[in-house]
């Protein structure tokens, strides 16, 4: 199974990265205060808890809190450092790891954070567990074994070179839990009480899909070792509440009932810092609020047509009317702040005059109706809005704005999950698909691009069963060679040249990078991010105000 | 009596055993499962492979026929399954939420019927503008949107005013807003039918008959209006439960309550077919046992109602 799937944290979880204020501002405030209970705002209540599908915003936010990984990533650095591993080897060609585990950590359930526990939750996430219906990590690929080589040392073997793997371990989805939560069918992981881990938090209460409070755990002495704060968690208590209407969250924050809250709209960001209130937008470093196209339409298996409608989008104008910023234009195909970025805004520029002579060229004339036309046939398109992005409908209706002055129809639409899941899965009926993905690690271009992932151009290959044909091999191998190349200055080249591939085959027009927005209200501190964006509480604490 | 108890019982299994064969037909009738749309839609990043093994090992590919079994069994078992997005037995969310949503549909009901019996003697009393107010409200009512009037009531009295809070509430103070918010649709309908029936009793003879006795409009209105007035609003409130659960969407969507609402509008977006089965049956029963409850009251309000012989309803 070549598959490799990596980090990616979903869709509204694409927002890497650190802002870092929060820590920071910490050491320049004072001495810390200890104590207190936060209250923090959630857009949607978690679902599942099974760690490898943390890359739901929600979840993600509560497993940063309950279960440690094995390694830390540097939210600004990116650089993997020490957590629950003291130290590790890698082999040369990426197949074989040794990782020596930190003595004395405990699982909140009291039993011991050991090599033994490690290889079963490994060997969970890299295998999956058909009975218990855990599916397999995506972040981990070519998962051959664990060994326990003494109690707190243990091996992993790879069939092939994994060079993911390292970074794979620092990830939310590598959560590390008791052998009791692993015992645990999948069906049952979405009660938070049952998901223990050896975090700086633990589980206290829980009122399903309304509220869920988390205490500090008193002996917790084990955080990651270059973290600026350590031993237990400064605060007592977390309780993070869901509140689903936006107005109702940024309200209650500035009205003094929270004291931070996710999924901040961008209109409301100016008001809020007006009032003195701190906003976070940790960037996503993954793959950029793209439009992508399914060549196996015929209607976008041209490339003159895709070419067109990549210069005959403004992003510009989308950033400016609906976003704050906070959210960059895009100048690849995947954020400035991921690993191999390379700057190609000169091959995405707003040229409507281009794109029209494009269309022409390619022989779609204007129809009588102002749509363009080749025999017999018009150019109109079709895409599902996707409620995880940030303003999706917004977004996707603007260039519908801007296509139509090329003579291009584009149909937004809602419908239902349903009807979106299986819709999304044929190019017939969706020849374009809004995307991104979030994820600090080379591997998320090919994460979202390849058939065996999450397949954004529909490849033959892949889950849909509709694809004709579309198949595009020397994409496939660049992606693939991404995850399998053991040396990393190699591996940013080649994603160097992906990157490039995707912009001249116009497979996707990126549009804007898309970070995870928060708000806290000023006496907040130390309101710190993983590297992907989701909030961390270990060091946060609340000054007297 | 009892053997129309016993025939409207019947009934009432009837009914619940078509509610329940309806949705069930009707959900696998939709493009797509929970199983897809978790595993396939989601952060998961799975294979066309594992996701087929998935679907095996949910059942979710085995021929209708034998879902349908399967579920009606587990149904009269007791047991509904568990929900596949959220990830715990349907049951737990039940209990989790369908006590919030009784105390929050109660309350709301209760308050509502103040509301409507207030409008309704304000409408029938001597000054003109406080009859021409009591007789405007339930437009106006029914046409202001839950949703907005929601925001507004936590903008004001939560956000500018800070008299109740709404994140994190005393148990006291939870309810006040939402209730509110709830109560004002469902008051409009109660208050019309209400003031329309006191209006056609005040016409009737024996109002005539009692008021040449000597009766003052205030006992009139009390003795004998207003208790024949009842048994039409009665019946209607028994349909305002489907109002109730439907505001409750809403307000619970808006004050972030645990509830009915809101679980059934997550099921519905990700055809969480367990759930919404489970809430289709419920609702069912709960319309079921209202209506049979307000067809065994009338007759305390209405003797005529009780002299008819059983079945001819």
């Amino acid at each position: 199974m070549p598959t490799t799937r990596r980090r990616l944290l979903a869709a509204p979880a694409l927002l890497p990265a650190l802002a870092a204020i929060g820590t920071r501002g910490a050491a320049a405030q004072g001495a810390p205060v200890r104590g207190g209970t936060l209250i923090y705002l959630e857009q949607q209540t978690y679902t599942n808890l099974y760690p490898p599908a943390g890359g739901h915003y929600p979840a993600g936010g509560v497993l940063n809190q309950i279960t440690d990984k094995l390694t830390y990533q540097n939210p600004q650095t990116l650089e993997i450092e020490p957590w629950i591993a003291e130290s590790w080897t890698v082999n040369a060609d990426a197949t074989e790891y040794v990782f020596r585990l930190r003595p004395g950590v405990t699982f909140s359930d009291g039993t011991p954070l050991d090599a033994a526990a490690v290889a079963k939750n490994f060997d969970t996430y890299g295998r999956g567990n058909r009975d218990l219906r855990h599916a397999v990590s995506e972040v981990i690929t070519n998962y051959q074994r664990s060994e326990v080589v003494d109690p707190l040392t243990v091996r992993f073997a790879f069939r092939a070179p994994s060079p993911g793997f390292l970074q794979g371990t620092s990830v939310i989805g590598s959560g590390l839990v008791s052998p009791a939560t692993l015992a645990l069918p999948f069906d049952q992981m979405g009660d938070a009480t049952k998901i223990i881990g050896s975090g700086p938090f633990v589980v206290a209460r829980q009122v399903l899909g309304r509220e869920l409070v988390l205490n500090a755990r008193r002996d917790y002495a084990w955080g990651p070792a270059k973290h600026p704060h350590q031993g237990r968690a400064l605060l007592d208590t977390v309780r993070i509440i869901v509140s689903g209407e936006d107005s109702v969250r940024v309200g209650a924050l500035l009205s003094g009932q929270a004291h931070a809250a996710r999924q901040i709209p961008a209109f409301d960001e100016n008001r809020i810092q007006g009032r003195g209130f701190q906003v976070f937008a940790p960037p996503t470093r993954g793959v950029n609020n793209s439009i992508t196209f399914r060549p196996d339409n015929p209607l976008v298996a041209e490339l003159a047509v895709r070419r067109a409608l990549l210069h005959g989008t403004n992003a510009q104008e989308v950033v400016d009317t609906l976003f704050s910023p906070n959210y960059p234009k895009a100048r690849s195909v995947i954020a400035s702040s991921a690993q191999g970025f390379v700057d190609l805004s000169d091959r995405l520029t707003y040229d409507p005059a281009l794109a029209v002579r494009l269309l022409e060229e390619a022989g779609w004339t204007m129809g009588p109706n102002g749509v363009r036309q080749k025999d017999g046939q018009e150019l109109a398109l079709t895409a599902y809005e996707s409620p995880n992005y940030a303003r999706s409908k917004d977004t996707l209706q603007l260039i519908a704005q801007q296509w139509a002055r090329l003579g291009v129809r584009f149909s937004v639409m809602a419908g239902d999950l349903g009807s979106r899941t299986v819709d999304s899965l044929d190019p017939a009926k969706t020849p374009v698909a809004p995307a991104m993905v979030g994820r600090a690690d080379p591997d998320v271009i090919r994460s979202n691009y390849h058939p065996r992932t999450r397949n954004m151009l529909l490849q033959t290959g892949g889950v849909s069963r509709r694809v004709q044909s579309f198949n595009d091999p020397a994409l496939n191998a660049l992606l693939e060679a991404i995850a399998a190349e053991p040396e990393q200055a190699k591996r940013l080249a080649l994603v160097a040249e992906a990157q490039s591939l995707i912009i001249d085959k116009a497979y996707a027009v990126p549009l804007f990078e898309e970070p995870q927005v928060f708000a806290a209200a000023p006496r907040v501190r130390g309101f710190g991010f993983e590297a992907v964006g989701r909030p961390s509480f270990y060091g946060t604490w609340l000054a007297a105000r | 009596m009892s053997r129309h108890l016993a025939q409207r019982l019947g009934q009432a299994l009837l009914v619940l055993l078509a509610a329940f064969t309806v949705a069930f037909v009707l959900l696998q009738a939709l493009p797509g499962d929970a199983v897809l749309i978790k595993f396939l839609g989601s952060e998961m990043g799975l294979t066309a492979e594992q996701i087929a093994e998935l679907r095996i090992a949910y059942g979710a590919d085995a021929p209708v026929w034998q879902q349908y079994l399967h579920t009606l069994g587990n149904f009269l078992s007791g047991d509904f399954g568990t929900s596949i997005r959220a990830g715990v037995p349907v049951a737990s969310l039940l209990a989790e939420n369908l006590p919030a949503t009784l105390l929050l549909a109660a309350l709301a009901f209760g308050t509502a019927s103040l509301l409507a019996v207030a409008l309704a003697v304000l409408s029938q009393l001597g000054f003109a503008w406080a009859r021409a107010f009591a007789r405007s409200m339930p437009s106006f009512f029914v046409a202001v949107p839950v949703f907005w009037l929601g925001i507004m009531l936590i903008q004001v009295f939560s956000f500018q005013l800070g008299l109740v809070s709404v994140i994190a509430p005393e148990p006291w103070e939870e309810l006040i807003l939402p209730v509110l918010t709830l109560a004002v649709p469902i008051s409009a309908p109660l208050a019309q039918v209400l003031i329309r029936n006191m209006d056609q009793v005040f016409g009737e003879p024996f109002v005539a008959v009692a008021r040449a006795k000597g009766a003052t409009h205030a006992w009139v209105l009390w003795r004998h209006v207003a208790r024949n007035a009842l048994p039409p609003t009665l019946t209607m409130a028994g349909v305002l439960f489907g109002e109730l659960l439907g505001g409750a969407v809403v307000t619970e969507t808006v004050f972030g309550l645990a509830g009915l609402g809101g679980m059934t509008q997550q099921a519905v977006a990700n055809q969480d077919v367990a759930v919404l089965q489970a809430i289709v049956v419920l609702s069912a029963a709960a319309f079921v046992t209202i209506s049979l409850a307000v067809d065994l009251l009338l007759p305390l309000f209405d003797p005529r109602l009780a002299n008819r012989p059983a079945g001819a309803a």
